[in-house]
């Protein structure tokens, strides 16, 4: 019965249903991707100090950029993200421009994505410890340089969880587009539903393709973090004679008899 | 043009209506070990941040080769590429190496090129007696070994001045001695050192000339045995019979 209608559906509307997981799938990662892009460079802005002694023109044009930055992050975070796609894409329409579906699925969610991930990047700019600014500074940095190589890979490996629940949400909330009829999972659901008047077999089965999905993106993630983390041993470097007992030698030696 | 490396004019440092630091002078020459000690709370690390330019100072001068970096349209990244810094909580930077930590300022700051900076930093490492962890993070590491990294990181920029500021207060007993054994040796070596510290047989072996700090001004200065056998201020031997006693 049920898993006979499962298999009808699956026959007829199969491909369309995995077509839809694909669209899904392309507009969730892509836009997670262009998201957490915006995110950074909104993020990075609002967290360059300003100090007395810097220049009053770039004291100004950081306070109203910021302003701009802060009034994006408050509206496309404070709406929900079916609104902002009938608002865009009608939006544009209205101003005679019709958008491709792709890109206006893209610019959606990268857009609510990039709001989300500009207050996750600041929150992982600020929670990295002041000393490794100082560190940094002492050793002669500039702030670019600061931020570049000791700031945001200690920031990104903090905010890896947060970027993974962005992937996550997206997965799902891509279904929201279906507003502007773009063919993605859900929509591809409904439509399957709509034509062989069943409903719960449709739904369970884009519920069981939505789940593979995240449950994918969790998995890949939770290896990104391992990776990032390195190896919890490290190899002792040989010169050091006291150090041949420990037996962890594995050290690519370039060069280190010689130099005395 | 003066001989001094560093000099201190009429210095002043104040947070809000708080006054940290008052008319401090004093001058640093080539191969001076300067020591500051006084009790906490007295402005030592302050007027060390100071020089470093980690705190902007309020009012007076700090020469460098006759420059007042205080100015305006001072590179500041350049000064502090000249001036070291160690601090008490070492900094080092949690997502590098050993190696790399002493690396990169000098590929990114001095812009050498990676075989010398390696170069450089594994001499440097040796000389702390951290060679054979150079492939260690920080978190990998104690105390006391992550200073010395910390101190190698300093050196591998060559600096003419190494600012330590209270490098041994985070540590425990056991760990204190390895750092304090490293900075005799580079003292021993010549390198002009300011440290700010609370260990004052440290003090009282090392250095050319003892500063002693007390509510922002600098109460007394002189050679150790100046401060420590002929202190001439009350607040001096106040200070030093709680230390030498407690």
């Amino acid at each position: 019965m049920f898993f006979q209608r499962v298999q009808n559906i699956l026959a007829n509307y199969g491909m369309t249903l995995l077509r839809g997981a694909g669209v899904t799938l392309l507009i969730a990662t892509l836009s997670t991707f262009f998201g957490c892009i915006i995110g950074y460079i909104v993020g990075i802005i609002q967290t360059i100090p300003v100090g007395r002694r810097d220049h009053p023109a770039k004291k100004a044009v950081l306070g109203v950029v910021r302003a701009i930055l802060r009034a994006y992050v408050e509206v496309f975070r404070g709406t929900p993200m079916m609104v902002q796609a009938g608002f865009i894409y009608y939006g544009f329409l209205y101003a005679g421009v019709s958008l491709p579906w792709l890109a206006a699925a893209l610019l959606i969610v990268s857009i609510n994505t990039g709001a989300y991930m500009a207050e996750t990047v600041r929150g992982g700019i600020l929670s990295i410890d002041e000393g490794q600014t100082e560190g940094a500074k002492a050793i002669g940095m500039t702030h670019f340089q600061t931020m570049l190589y000791v700031i945001l890979p200690q920031a990104t490996r903090n905010i890896l969880p947060q970027i993974g629940n962005n992937l996550i949400i997206n997965i799902k909330d891509t279904c929201v587009l279906s507003v502007i009829s773009i063919v993605e999972l859900f929509f591809a659901a409904k439509t399957a539903a709509g034509a062989t008047y069943t409903y719960f077999e449709p739904y369970t089965i884009s519920m069981v393709m939505y789940l593979i999905m995240t449950l994918f993106f969790s998995r890949l993630l939770r290896w990104m973090e391992k990776k990032m983390d390195g190896p919890q041993v490290y190899d002792l470097a040989t010169t050091d004679t006291l150090a041949h007992t420990s037996g962890m030698i594995s050290y690519p030696g370039k060069g280190r008899k010689e130099e005395e | 043009m003066s001989e001094h490396i560093l000099e201190i004019r009429h210095l002043s440092k104040s947070f809000g209506a708080n006054t940290v630091l008052r008319d401090i002078s004093f001058t640093v020459d080539r191969g001076d070990v300067i020591c500051i000690i006084g009790a906490s709370g007295s402005g030592k690390s302050t007027l060390l941040r100071c020089i470093n330019l980690l705190e902007t100072p309020s009012g007076g001068e700090i020469l460098f080769h006759g420059t007042d970096i205080t100015k305006e349209r001072v590179n500041i990244p350049a000064y502090r590429a000249k001036v070291g810094m160690v601090f008490q909580n070492f900094n080092l930077f949690t997502n590098m190496t050993a190696l790399k930590n002493c690396m990169i300022g000098m590929t990114k700051v001095q812009k050498k090129d990676k075989m010398t900076a390696e170069k450089t930093a594994r001499y440097y490492l040796d000389k702390v007696g951290m060679s054979p962890y150079i492939h260690a993070k920080p978190r990998q590491l104690s105390g006391g070994q992550k200073q010395r990294v910390a101190i190698a990181r300093a050196l591998a920029m060559e600096p003419e001045v190494l600012l330590f500021d209270e490098p041994t207060s985070a540590l425990d007993p056991q760990m204190v001695g390895e750092v304090l054994t490293v900075m005799r040796n580079l003292a021993k070596e010549g390198m002009t050192m300011i440290v700010v510290t609370h260990e004052m047989a440290f003090a009282r072996d090392v250095s050319s000339r003892v500063v002693f700090m007390h509510n922002g001004v600098i109460c007394e200065q002189g050679t150790p045995q100046d401060i420590f056998i002929n202190p001439q201020k009350q607040e001096t031997k106040d200070f030093l019979a709680r230390f030498l006693n407690g």
